[in-house]
């Protein structure tokens, strides 16, 4: 469905120095620097997936959603989208895509929402029947009516996300690129949109390709993930896959009755494991025991501290696909 | 067919825009009005001239008034339908907006066209066409069928050679990030156009004529539709011109938006 081929993006930055000294300077001399935005990225989507496309900012999410929509002209490399280059057949494509970016709406900011439909319904030419058809799933699932016919510069944030998915699938796309379609939405609505994500691709076997910065979303709705750290690919599989392969990191919180005995017990001295195996801290009265668990098990800490402490509680912390991430974009060894 | 349906989404946008602009009834009024006072006093600036010096290098009040109104129809039209590229030149492309017209199966150039329908512009419109009559009435000017014909035609090219000129520069944003100091410039340059090019030095003559050609918008077409400039230059070279700033504004935006930046979200 969409092939991404050595894709490289570059931009070019002038740099200037501040005041009107700058300014001047910069009239006769520009210093460029070119920023690789998107460096040698290449992957595979097929139909039907749903991606979760991730990476801190600045990583080049949206340099590269926005080269797969045509926005963008990449450097150099190739993208093909069901067949056609977006940014060599512009309008072909869009009819073809549906996009959301989550900070900038696609709607008309003066005009009632049903109005911007309208709109919408003349330039993807949608039939009445299908449009009628769509509108009334999209009630369903979006819940739209209560906000019909307000004008959109009045929505809320939530409401307007809502409205901006309908948006873009109006035309019934058979991709659908979503840039932080979650960003800032309070709990319910956010279910609200992740849940009409997923029923949309079931019904329609529609391609998603979405960047956020929750994993939560990502953990909800993808199967694939891909991370780009830097404007380079770092990851691209499973979820299932990033856990098994970093997540062997556990942690341990123990409480204690007394916690000044804390300080006389010494975790790493005990073992003598590596410190990237074993490390242990103090926090809030609490022992914190960050552990490998191929190297060592979870029964040997416990039973060691219980030896020399009375233990109240304990709690053990899977790492989640948050945390790997992290220590992906730190570069940290995982 | 394309036509139809462009023609078709055009219709569709205005009377949206209108709708929105309607919400705001005084202002609606208010900007017609605003334009109306504007083009009022530039003519009673030119009748004040007149009342001094009754020819004006071998220009009479009449032959004045008509180029004056002329120029306004072109400019009011440009105003009127294309007042949205002004947003091209800043902010549109520096803060991003620009973004939505690439993901929509119509030309963006249309897009941004049908964005708005400035009506302000029927101040300019309502004026320049009553000087127009007027001029005519007052000179005693024949009116043949090719007339009416010609007429229109050059209203046409006129109007699209003021395009051309606002989107070539409007388009430099995409390399300036914020063109609107250049289009404001240039876009002044349209108020000389408005009298006759023989009262101005060479430099300000060559540069209305074949660099920045807002004397093929207002002053050499109206002259010719008063007989005082041949068929060759009044009609031929205001066409010409047209198409030809046209075809290189086109192309300047175009290569724009091979190299659009859009803007970090």
């Amino acid at each position: 469905m969409i092939t991404v081929e050595n894709v490289l993006k570059e931009f070019q930055i002038t740099k200037k120095e501040s005041g009107l000294k700058g300014t001047i300077k910069s009239l006769f001399k520009k210093e460029i620097t070119i920023k690789k935005a998107v460096n040698d990225i290449s992957f595979q989507i097929e139909e039907g997936e749903i991606v979760g496309y991730i990476g801190a900012n600045g990583a080049g999410k949206s340099t590269t959603i926005k080269m797969m929509t045509g926005i963008l002209v990449p450097t150099s490399g190739k993208i093909t989208v069901n067949g056609l280059v977006p940014y060599e057949n512009r309008q072909k494509n869009a009819q073809q895509i549906g996009v959301v970016f989550g900070q900038r709406t696609q709607l008309w900011w003066n005009l009632p929402l049903s109005e911007t439909y309208q709109l919408l319904k003349e330039i993807y030419n949608v039939s009445d029947e299908d449009y009628n058809r769509r509108m009334e799933f999209f009630n369903q699932i979006l819940e739209l009516e209560g906000f019909m016919n307000n004008t959109v510069r009045t929505l809320s944030l939530g409401q307007r996300m809502r409205a901006d998915l309908a948006a873009s699938l109006l035309h019934n796309p058979k991709i659908l690129f979503l840039d932080e379609p979650t960003i800032g939405l309070d709990i319910v609505v956010k279910e609200k949109v992740l849940k009409a994500i997923k029923e949309i691709n079931e019904e329609f076997q529609t391609t998603v390709i979405l960047t956020t910065h929750d994993m939560s979303d990502i953990e909800e709705l993808c199967d694939r993930m891909i991370i780009i750290d830097e404007g380079k690919k770092v990851y691209d599989g499973s979820i299932e896959k990033i856990k098994g392969r970093y997540g062997y990191m556990r942690r341990v919180e123990i409480d204690v009755k007394n916690s000044e005995g804390l300080n006389s017990i010494n975790i790493e001295e005990n073992f003598n494991l590596k410190e990237e195996d074993l490390i242990s801290w103090i926090e809030e009265n609490r022992l914190h025991v960050k552990f490998n668990r191929k190297k060592i098990n979870i029964s040997e800490i416990v039973a060691y501290v219980m030896s020399k402490l009375e233990v109240i509680d304990i709690t053990i912390k899977e790492t989640n696909i948050e945390e790997i991430i992290k220590r992906i974009y730190n570069k940290e060894e995982v | 067919m394309r036509l139809k349906r462009y023609l078709h989404l055009y219709k569709k946008f205005a009377s949206q825009h209108l709708k929105s602009l309607m919400q705001s009834k005084v202002d609606f009024f208010l900007g017609l009005i605003g334009f109306f006072l504007m083009q009022a006093g530039g003519v009673a600036f030119l009748y004040l001239v007149f009342q001094q010096i009754p020819d004006l290098n071998g220009w009479t009040f009449n032959e004045l008034l008509f180029i004056y109104g002329f120029a306004q129809l072109p400019r009011g039209l440009d105003h009127l339908i294309a007042d949205m590229i002004w947003r091209v030149a800043n902010p549109m492309i520096v803060n991003g907006d620009f973004d939505r017209y690439l993901v929509r199966p119509i030309n963006p150039l249309f897009q941004v066209i049908a964005t708005r329908f400035q009506v302000d512009a029927f101040g300019e419109l309502i004026v320049g066409l009553g000087l127009v009559i007027m001029a005519l009435f007052r000179m005693e000017v024949r009116l043949t069928l090719m007339y009416f014909i010609l007429f229109p035609l050059l209203v046409v090219s006129g109007t699209v050679i003021y395009t051309s000129i606002k989107l070539f520069c409007a388009s430099l944003a995409f390399w300036m990030k914020n063109s609107f100091p250049i289009l404001h410039l240039v876009y002044s340059l349209s108020d000389y156009a408005k009298y006759p090019l023989g009262i101005y030095i060479n430099p300000i003559r060559l540069i209305l004529s074949f660099i920045i050609p807002f004397a093929f918008a207002a002053f050499i077409p109206a002259s010719y539709l008063i007989g005082k400039e041949s068929l060759l230059i009044g009609v031929g070279g205001t066409v010409v011109f047209a198409a030809l700033s046209f075809s290189i504004a086109y192309r300047v935006w175009s290569k724009g938006i091979s190299i659009y930046e859009s803007a970090g979200s």
